[in-house]
């Protein structure tokens, strides 16, 4: 199975004419170049990127091509927002990082580590324990109240007792402003305490990379704020590793250290949020800042 | 039922069948003056032929004169219990099919029955008396009539005759007894559909046998519940299963079962298993029959319930590194459960209802029993009575079902009790509803998002 799979992603990759990829200390050397004026968040040449997409590429049912080429690279403790139309391939570009959806053709490489096509279903799951992921639509377990939902994965993941998981859930919860309500069940929760909630538990989790997935699209405009302190808590004083697909042009120009434009399937532009929201380079990404702004 | 009242007394009618023989032995039955021809009791049982103690009813005696006899009076004594207070009694003495009358004088004393002739009965008479009005001991058994004879002013034994075989007289006895002498019951039955329906005495007694059959019915159920259940949610998980065989014996298990009827089913276990020298207990071959045909219908009902689960929670839990049976186990089956209670219920229901149809091949459960009954009294009350005991269990459970459907609509929007907020996170609340209560201006809304920390945004300082 193991050689299955991964004789299957070199016939697609030699199929789209995806070159291998890149020898991790060359990456590290183009990236850093390549990188140095795109971003504000500060880096260190021998510093390797944690996340590298390469020509990555995602096909559904074979027909729908919403990934073209994504080349992309996130160093450890950056703060990266997508942004672009519906349809452009954001989302599913996260959820191919965390294997949610599993790549047609191209790499992706954490922490120099190949996990596209070959992984064992174990492998998968150590590897996402490392990737928190956040939901548009929060998909908290409506079964357990919010203290149970950021206990569950500790618990059976991280095979933490009992007791330190409820620590550690009341510690994240109170992080996140909603330590009274920890014995309420998500449907008594407004949307943005939910959504909270579900970051409490992706972060309980001790994740090096955040993967948001427009956190704040499905709430009411209230409720944006609150949700949007805690990530920009999350990003200033926790130093995590985020890479944010969203729609707030705010939070990207305050927060990101980096912003990245994507429509059709690729990455159309990226830099520092001053050079992509002041002096964007591609006619694209200035109507769609046009329109949104 | 009778045997079983019967056999209660069978140590009793030992007794006095060994008196009766000692008797015997020791009086040859030449030295008998007056032999004892019958001792008879009229039944007095509603629709049926048993003679019930404690209720009136009459007793006959009858005993030939011997050769050269004399009789002048005879006591019959009875078992303590048996009562002769209230009664009359009929004396006649008979000469071949000749009736002639004859005076005497009855005392009747608590168990025993002093008649004392006029004049002496001659030779070759046949004495009878008819006790009208009697009754023999409540609770029940063989009654042996015994006493003695005057005969020349010497007091002589009876020759004991055959027991009289009585049943005891329950509460339930009693009852109907008592419903037979009411002038409303009379009326109630007088009215055909009443009377056919709804007869007051025979749904009394059928209520006490009929609960038997009830008991068997819930235990048939509740032992085959449980299996099914599991034997559902091994189908349902094989059926969403990535394998290919595993889907298709599920798919074949589950449609076969479905899609045919079950008393099909019934009879293909039941006398299909001892054509292979399997004998199997009928309860039991009830309780897997019923197990195994639930089962298919739980399994459709649970996999409906775990495909309804929406991938939002498998894809949470993944993205918490969660596997796929940690994910089963802890976040698609405890939402399941709960989902599927509902259906799981009314599906009890229909099990329930469904062992009516081991009756065809012999289970005693309810309804064999009330097919007996009708069948002896000629009467439908047993099946209305029937009817009763399944609705004792399903109409709770139709209201409960009721219930957990609205609490859990109730839930799923919210509602429902929610646990105490400490005073210390009113900030929270206010938090949530601040910025539509306190109407900031249009630029100051805009630029929020765009000025970190400040006052406008609040309640990030105790963050971590």
């Amino acid at each position: 199975m193991f050689d299955k799979a991964k004789k299957r992603v070199a016939r697609r990759n030699a199929q789209h004419a995806v070159p291998p990829a890149l020898d991790p200390e060359v990456a590290a050397r183009e990236a850093y170049e390549r990188d140095y004026e795109l971003t504000k968040h500060h880096f260190e040449p021998h510093e390797h990127p944690c996340v590298r997409i390469e020509h990555l590429m995602k096909t559904f049912d074979g027909e729908t091509q919403v990934l073209t080429d994504v080349n992309l690279t996130v160093w450890p403790g950056e703060v990266v927002c997508v942004l672009g139309p519906s349809g452009s391939g954001k989302s599913t570009m996260l959820r191919c990082i965390n294997l949610l959806e599993t790549p047609t053709a191209g790499h992706i490489l954490i922490e120099d580590k190949e996990i596209t096509g070959h992984l064992l279903t174990k492998e998968v799951n150590k590897l996402r324990q490392n990737l928190g992921m956040v939901f548009q639509s929060f998909n908290l377990f409506p079964n357990l109240t919010a203290k149970g939902n950021v206990m569950l994965g500790q618990m059976k993941v991280l095979k933490k007792s009992k007791e330190e998981a409820e620590q550690e859930a009341l510690r994240q919860l109170d992080a996140v402003g909603l330590l009274d309500r920890a014995d309420f069940k998500p449907a008594q929760l407004s949307g943005g305490q939910q959504q909270r909630v579900a970051i409490a538990r992706a972060v309980a989790m001790h994740p090096d990379i955040l993967l948001f997935d427009e956190p704040t699209s499905a709430l009411d405009p209230e409720l944006v704020r609150g949700v949007l302190d805690v990530m920009r808590d999350l990003a200033e004083n926790g130093g995590m590793t985020m890479i944010v697909v969203t729609h707030e042009m705010g939070f990207a120009r305050e927060v990101a250290d980096r912003v990245v434009f994507m429509e059709g399937g690729v990455v159309v532009e990226q830099g520092t949020p001053d050079q992509v929201f002041d002096h964007p380079q591609h006619n694209r990404t200035a109507e769609f800042l046009g329109s949104i702004g | 039922m009778m045997s079983k009242r019967h056999s209660n007394h069978a140590l009793r009618a030992l007794m006095a069948c060994v008196a009766a023989m000692v008797a015997l032995a020791i009086l040859p039955s030449a030295a008998f003056a007056l032999t004892t021809s019958k001792a008879t009791a009229r039944p007095n049982e509603d629709g049926g032929t048993g003679v019930i103690g404690g209720i009136p009813t009459r007793l006959t005696w009858e005993g030939t004169v011997d050769a050269g006899e004399q009789i002048s009076g005879v006591t019959l004594e009875l078992p303590a219990g048996t009562n002769f207070n209230s009664s009359t009694t009929k004396l006649t003495a008979l000469e071949g099919l000749k009736r002639m009358s004859v005076e005497g004088e009855v005392v009747p004393e608590g168990s025993s029955l002093k008649v004392k002739f006029s004049e002496p009965v001659g030779e070759g008479l046949l004495i009878r008396l008819e006790v009208e009005g009697m009754t023999f001991p409540e609770e029940g058994g063989d009654v042996v009539v015994g006493g003695t004879y005057t005969e020349s002013g010497k007091e002589k034994p009876l020759q004991a005759a055959k027991p009289i075989a009585t049943i005891a007289n329950t509460p339930l006895q009693k009852l109907v007894d008592h419903l037979d002498n009411q002038d409303w019951v009379a009326a109630w039955n007088s009215v055909q559909f009443l009377g056919m329906f709804l007869k007051p005495q025979i749904m009394v007694t059928s209520f006490a046998s009929l609960f038997t059959g009830w008991l068997v019915c819930l235990f048939i159920v509740i032992v085959a519940y449980p299996f099914a259940i599991i034997l559902g949610l091994i189908f349902a998980l094989m059926k969403i299963s990535k394998h290919r065989l595993l889907r298709a014996i599920a798919i074949v298990y589950i449609n076969v079962l479905r899609g045919t009827p079950l008393f099909l089913q019934i009879y293909i276990m039941f006398f299909g298993l001892p054509m292979m020298n399997i004998v199997i207990d009928n309860n039991i071959l009830g309780i897997i029959v019923m197990a195994i045909n639930s089962s298919a219908y739980l399994a459709e009902i649970f996999r409906a319930g775990i495909e309804s689960i929406p991938t939002g929670q498998y894809e949470a839990a993944a993205s918490l590194g969660m596997g796929h049976l940690q994910t089963m186990i802890y976040v698609i089956l405890p939402q399941t459960v709960r989902r599927v209670i509902p259906t799981v219920t009314s599906d009890f229901i229909m099990a329930f209802k469904d062992t009516s149809l081991l009756s065809s091949v012999g289970v005693m459960e309810l309804m064999m029993f009330a097919k007996n009954l009708t069948s002896v009294t000629g009467n439908m009350t047993p099946y209305v009575t029937a009817a009763i005991f399944y609705l004792i269990v399903t109409l709770p459970l139709i209201k409960v079902v009721t219930i957990i459907e609205k609490r859990m609509a109730n839930s799923e929007r919210g509602g429902g009790p929610r646990p105490k907020v400490k005073a210390a996170a009113e900030k929270d609340a206010q938090d949530e509803t601040s910025s539509a209560g306190a109407e900031p201006s249009l630029a100051e809304a805009l630029s929020a998002p765009f000025k970190a920390g400040t006052s406008v945004f609040g309640g990030v300082a105790d963050v971590r």
